[in-house]
Order: structure tokens, then sequence, then C-alpha cells
């Protein structure tokens, strides 16, 4: 027993410790007018270059595109790794399924899922949102139905192959589009530097190649995060 | 607006204490989500300017807050998820190959 | 009016974090990370982050709470 409430004191003072040093750094960069260059140019020209109203989105798709091809090969390798690893065993928990009256309100409700989803993703130049949340959404819906429905109903229709097939594609395009860039005369996912048609700023229509980066993200970010969620419930 | 450097310090820390010493080892992927939602929190507090508007740009504003540690945190809270999915993954397998919970067992046994 | 609200926020923010970690049964633990990533989610909104708070709402309010229970009934360590 000594040995334990040592360990634990010894921890005590050092996290403490690191507490204070983390804490005597962020001070001493609080209120400071640091370097924000670039982002000054973001906001000044930012609509006029790239013809999005979303200056977060004209970052991620434009002109920081490479940070959102590393983050798409983490989301696939990271549901790689999960469906490696995970047997498939004998669950108790998917044998018991819900009343009708949830799965008529789940029912219900997956249309709608449907169609905010599809709006986040194709109005994400324009308001809030984005390729990221919309794809999220979709995979919610995947562990709805699979919660209220089971396990069988999801795989008869969806399973591991046809799911990772259509996260293939949503990769493949978002490489297609950057190789558009190198066609256009300049560089790797260029997308305003070469005046792909920018359009007016606030239609839907606006943006160069925006919108189809966006759709290419959310169909590979929504089947990836499906894909974890099916290898972790697997059963059978 | 500049209490929030401290809270971030405190968890940061509390999410690290409970690596170090608690047993269960869900609650060990549970201390490892608090540090990383904390540091979601400092790349918003960073960003922030006094009377500032959120960087959507329908018209002309004066002062917009700024854009680009906004934009790597949308990347940071995705890569979230992925690892604690990876960190749930494996302890699954090590369920299945030890029948407990409880790290100070497993490292007795070793295999 | 609203440095008080945000100061409420962040004490709260602490004291879920706090009971997450530090309580007897797991089940308590994983609910009160779902309050957890809701109040974070107010406070990215007061901090003029819109997208951030909408990713960080649908993740870590569904996703990766969805993932420890699965965890938790693979398992079966309800301790």
């Amino acid at each position: 027993m000594k040995k334990i409430n040592f360990d634990k004191v010894f921890s005590f003072i050092l996290v403490s410790l690191l507490g204070l040093f983390i804490m005597k750094v962020l001070y001493s960069v609080a209120g400071e007018e640091a370097a924000r260059f670039t982002a000054d140019h973001y906001i000044s020209y930012g609509v006029d270059e790239t013809g999005a109203i979303n200056i977060i989105t004209a970052i991620l798709f434009d002109y920081r595109a490479f940070d959102t091809l590393g983050e798409a090969t983490v989301i696939f390798t990271a549901a790689s790794v999960v469906a490696l690893l995970l047997p498939r065993h004998e669950a108790s928990m998917l044998k018991t399924e819900f009343t009708p009256v949830v799965q008529q309100s789940i029912a219900f409700i997956l249309p709608f899922l449907w169609i905010i989803s599809i709006f986040l993703i194709s109005y994400g130049h324009l308001s809030p949102g984005g390729g990221f949340s919309g794809g999220v959404i979709i995979s919610a819906m995947s562990i709805l139905i699979i919660f209220t429905y089971g396990y069988r109903y999801m795989t008869r229709r969806f399973n591991v192959k046809k799911l990772s097939l259509i996260e293939d594609i949503g990769a493949l395009a978002f490489l297609t589009i950057g190789l558009a860039g190198i066609i256009a005369g300049g560089t790797f996912l260029a997308n305003s530097q070469v005046g792909i048609y920018p359009g007016t700023p606030g239609e839907l229509l606006s943006g160069g190649l925006m919108p189809l980066s966006n759709f290419a993200v959310a169909a590979k970010v929504g089947t990836g995060l499906s894909v974890i969620f099916l290898s972790l419930a697997r059963e059978d | 607006m500049i209490l929030v450097f401290p809270a971030i310090a405190i968890l940061i820390s509390m999410g690290i204490y409970a690596v170090l010493t608690q047993k269960n080892m869900i609650r060990i992927i549970i201390g490892i989500s608090i540090v990383e939602s904390a540091i979601i929190l400092l790349l918003g507090a960073i960003s922030y300017i006094p009377d500032g508007v959120a960087p959507i740009l329908d018209q002309p504003y004066d002062t917009v807050v700024d854009p680009l540690p906004q934009a790597l945190g949308l990347t940071a809270v995705v890569i979230n998820a992925s690892t604690t999915a990876i960190m749930l993954a494996l302890v699954i397998k090590l369920y299945n190959r030890y029948q407990t919970l409880d790290i100070h067992e497993i490292r007795k046994l070793r295999g | 009016m609203i440095e008080i609200i945000l100061m409420l926020l962040i004490l709260l923010l602490v004291v879920s974090a706090a009971i997450a970690l530090f309580s007897k049964k797991l089940l308590n633990s994983i609910i009160t990370l779902s309050i957890f990533s809701a109040l974070l989610v107010i406070i990215l909104i007061i901090f003029q982050a819109p997208d951030l708070a909408l990713a960080e709402a649908v993740i870590a309010a569904g996703i990766t709470t969805s993932f420890f229970i699965i965890t938790i009934n693979k398992t079966e360590g309800v301790n």
C-alpha cells in the first residue's frame, strides 16, 4: 500500500509543475500582436481571389489544400487499422432490438438528416459547415441504423466492402481535382491561382473547384467513420 | 477572456494525471481525450480579437477574428476522433487476450 | 454580462472534467464526457468560431460517445 501512495504523490507534484509551466508560457503568448500578416492578407484579399465567402473553407480547400489531403490520409489509415485489428465474435448487445415506436421515429428522422448533410456540404463556401461536418452527419446516420434496426439489417445493404469502395472513389476524386490544377498550368491543388472560374461571391456556383472538393472530402470522411463503427460493432 | 488560460493548464494537467495514475484502461483513454479537447479550446481562444466578428464576410467588416488557427483546429477535431477509435480497438484486443481491464493485472501477467 | 457567463461556463467545464476522470462508476464517466463536449461547444461559439463549434458538436457528442459505448458493451467492464 505504501508504494502506491508514493506514486500518486510523486505524479501529482510532477503534473502541477507542468501545469505551472504551461500557464507561464500561455500568459506570455496571450495579448501579443504577433505576426498576423498572413491572416490580414487572407481577410483582405480572400473574397476577391477565391470567390468564397467563408474564409475558413477558402483556407482549407484553396490556400492550404495539402493539409486537407493529409487529414484524409489519417482517416483512411485509421479505418484500415481498425478493420484489420478486430476479430468477429459473438456479442450480446445487438440482439436487443427496440420497440416499434423508436423504429418508426428514427425512420421518420433519417431523410431530414440527409437533407441537412447535403445542405451543409453544398453551401460550404457560403455559411459555416463544409465537407467535414456534412460527412460526419452521414456517418451518424449509419450509426443510428445499426442501433435501432440491428447489425444484420445494415450489412445486408452496406457491408464494409461497398463502403470502402465509396471511400476510395472519394479519395481518388480529390486527387483528380488536384491534378486539374497541374493541367491548367499551376501547382498541385491550385484552385484560384490559375483562375478556374471564381464567379461572383455569394452565388452557389462560385469558388472554382471548391464545391467538388467538398463533396469528395465528405464522401471520404463519412464512409471512413462508418467503416470504423462497423468494424467495432462486428458480430458473427 | 483572459481567464481561459489557467483553465486550459488545469485541464491538461488533470488529463496527464489521469493517464499516470488510473487503473481502468477506458479511464486512461478518457484522459487523453480531455487533453485533446483542451487543445481545441486553446486554438479557439488564441484566435480571438476583442470586438471581432466571425470570419464569414458577406459584407466588409472592421475587425474580423483570426481565421488561421480555426482552420487547423477543424482538422484536429477529426484526427482526435480517429486516434480515439484506434485506441479503443486496441483495448478490445487486450480484453480478448487477458480477460481484464485492469492495467496492473496485465503488467503482472506479462503474456 | 457575457464575462460572467463565460466565467461560469469555464468553471463548469473544469468541474465536469474532474467528475469524468475521478468518479466511481464507468458509465458516469462517459456521460459526463458528453456533457464536457457540450459545454466546450458553447464556449467556442462565444469565441466567434462557428466552424469549429459545428464540427466539435457533431463529432464529440455523436461519434466518440457511441464508440465508447460500443467498447463497454464488448468488454463488459462495468465496474
